[in-house]
């Protein structure tokens, strides 16, 4: 049997505090394919194989949203510090943050958030190696799809915002949801421990 | 400073002064104080008031009432709505928002049915999307009883094993009702009740009752010996148990300090007819004592949300005692409302300046009473009862209703 089938079998039995992990399997993320800052065609699956962090968020929000990106931000940088001269370690993790307002937030739209708040995107940035962080946008009604897939949802509000609710998910190498932060709950050092571990799983079982 | 922390840290300044116009609060900001902190807050007084209901005579289908509690309306204080939950008998006892308010988990203690409310729609006609049949089956557990957010997620508390006896335990459940996985009670503190997470310290509290077996049983039937002592602390991150603490009988409702940061929590224990704090060290070592004696059968405890007043109801003295406790080794009784017979759940406003009250505990436990909501003031003087305001719910057309848990929304 396949090391992964195995681990995803022994998941799925699921219901038994004596999982191999403290990070339940929660359910499959959902695939989707969108545009990123650059105009590039991007998929989920595409990620197969590494650690993922997927927000959603938008440009023009002045609610939760700085506050993620601020909190994502600071996770890269923790990663980045700590893995230090061990190569491509921190590339085993990727920054997906998806717009709620595909309208507004074109790839150019995004370039610019990204250039304003000098976020990086790249995964090589004076000379240490970096977590990339893409940023993802779409049509609306494909946009629309992939939130809706991902049980969020956004609803127009009186003064001009959009109302949605505050969840990061933690996406192991197998495309799996196996936590949900809020944005209170996204420390860095916890979030770090986290990666860590299922970067672990995947070593055990290759 | 970097580029990137100085220009968020201006932006997160900025909406720091807007936080209430979107989802995003700041941490210390625990309004609602009776609510999981992973659920979404009203950024604007109450307008509906649901309460959760019985049948009392058990010939018609459980219900959920909608109460208009908008003080600008017309028919405030008037039932605007009742969804019939399409079964009867199925003990509706505790309910609960998911984190994002959009649906409401109705938990029963006889039946093992969850429904899944809608109430973002149309937040004065609720509308049932869902039922769930045996919700405890996969995780072996039986009569849930809270119903604690958690982001993306529902944890519930189970009160009984499968067989209506013991273990109880917890158990997740996506917030479509998937099941996630589940952790049963230790043999040594094998009861359970409420739950509560403080996730600033990654702490989480379980409490204990009794089980399915012994609380169908009328009250004088019961086995007192039956009846958890047990308060359990566990590591929120990793879901295990770090300490057990011994109570008094019966230790209900889970309130930690709203405090950021602050390692304690209250309880009220019912068959000792007390309040206890739970308290954590430096070296992370928790104990229990008892703060202060209550009326009889303390059976809600609620907080305000400056985390200087508890809020008691002894329901078998018919009394609300307000405590001060802002003095932990000090705890002064400040003010006692006398609502009518066996008040019972509490639900403190998001200002913490008013409180609605309803009068049923269990049909098994109630004694025969007319049942109704009520409404009280909290100002600098106490509690007052608002004479505007009574929702009598035992001269429905379809005849009377026991109302237990409530939420606003």
């Amino acid at each position: 049997m396949l090391p992964g089938l195995a681990l995803a079998l022994l998941l799925g039995a699921a219901g038994d505090s004596s999982l191999p992990s403290r990070l339940a399997f929660i359910r499959q993320a959902p695939d989707f394919t969108l545009t990123n800052q650059d105009g590039k065609t991007v998929k989920l699956s595409d990620y197969r194989g590494k650690v993922l962090l997927v927000s959603f968020v938008f440009t023009t929000c002045n609610g939760s949203c700085p506050a993620t990106v601020h909190r994502l931000a600071k996770v890269q940088a923790a990663i980045k510090e700590k893995y230090v001269g061990k190569e491509h370690q921190a590339a085993q993790v990727v920054l997906l943050s998806i717009t709620l307002d595909p309208q507004r937030d074109t790839a150019e739209a995004l370039k610019k958030y990204i250039k304003l708040y000098d976020l990086q995107t790249e995964a090589k940035k004076e000379q240490a190696v970096n977590s990339p962080w893409v940023f993802l946008t779409g049509a609306p009604e494909t946009v629309s799809s992939t939130i809706a897939a991902w049980g969020m949802w956004v609803k127009p509000t009186a003064n001009g915002q959009l109302d949605h609710p505050s969840r990061i998910f933690l996406v192991d190498t197998e495309l799996r949801i196996r936590e949900v932060y809020n944005v209170d709950m996204l420390r860095a050092a916890d979030v770090v421990d986290d990666i860590e571990l299922l970067w672990s799983e995947r070593s055990r079982h290759e | 400073m970097q580029p990137l922390k100085r220009s968020l840290a201006l932006v997160l300044c900025l909406c720091g002064l807007v936080a209430g116009m979107s989802t995003f609060r700041p941490p210390t900001t625990q309004a609602e104080t009776c609510l999981s902190p992973f659920v979404k807050r009203l950024d604007r007084p109450e307008k509906y008031l649901y309460v959760y209901c019985v049948d009392a005579e058990a010939k018609h289908n459980d219900s959920l009432i909608t109460v208009d509690v908008d003080r600008k309306s017309k028919q405030f204080g008037k039932i605007i709505h009742t969804l019939d939950l399409g079964s009867a008998g199925n003990e509706t006892h505790h309910f609960g928002f998911t984190d994002d308010r959009t649906t409401i988990w109705g938990l029963t203690l006889f039946s093992n049915r969850v429904f899944l409310i809608d109430v973002a729609s149309d937040p004065a006609r609720p509308k049932l999307k869902k039922v769930i049949e045996n919700i405890g089956e996969k995780a072996g557990l039986a009569s849930p009883h809270s119903a604690y957010a958690l982001p993306d997620r529902m944890l519930i508390a189970f009160l009984s094993a499968a067989d209506g006896g013991l273990p109880a335990g917890l158990a997740e459940f996506t917030n479509d009702g998937q099941f996630v996985r589940k952790f049963i009670m230790p043999k040594d503190a094998p009861y359970g009740y409420d739950v509560a997470v403080k996730p600033d310290l990654q702490r989480m509290v379980t409490s204990s009752f009794t089980f399915y077996n012994n609380f169908k049983k009328p009250l004088a039937q019961m086995d007192p010996k039956s009846f958890g002592d047990k308060l359990l602390l566990w590591d929120f991150r990793d879901r295990k148990v770090i300490a057990t603490l011994t109570t008094g009988l019966a230790p209900l409702e889970c309130r930690w300090s709203l405090k950021e940061g602050a390692n304690h929590g209250f309880t009220n224990c019912a068959l000792d007819d007390s309040i206890w704090v739970w308290e954590g060290d430096a070296k992370g070592q928790y104990t229990a004592r008892r703060l202060c004696k209550t009326g009889k059968l303390p059976a809600d405890l609620r907080q305000s949300p400056d985390d200087k007043y508890l809020l008691v109801s002894c329901f078998a003295s018919d009394e609300i005692q307000q405590w001060d406790v802002s003095d932990l080794k000090n705890p002064k009784l400040f003010s006692t409302l006398k609502p009518g017979e066996q008040p019972n759940m509490m639900h403190v406003t998001g200002d913490g300046k008013r409180m609605y009250i309803t009068n049923s505990l269990l049909s098994t436990m109630d004694r025969p009473a007319k049942f109704w909501v009520k409404l009280a003031h909290i100002g600098g003087d106490g509690m007052k009862l608002d004479s505007d305001f009574h929702v009598d719910l035992s001269a429905l057309p379809a005849g009377p209703v026991r109302r237990h848990d409530m939420l606003l929304n």
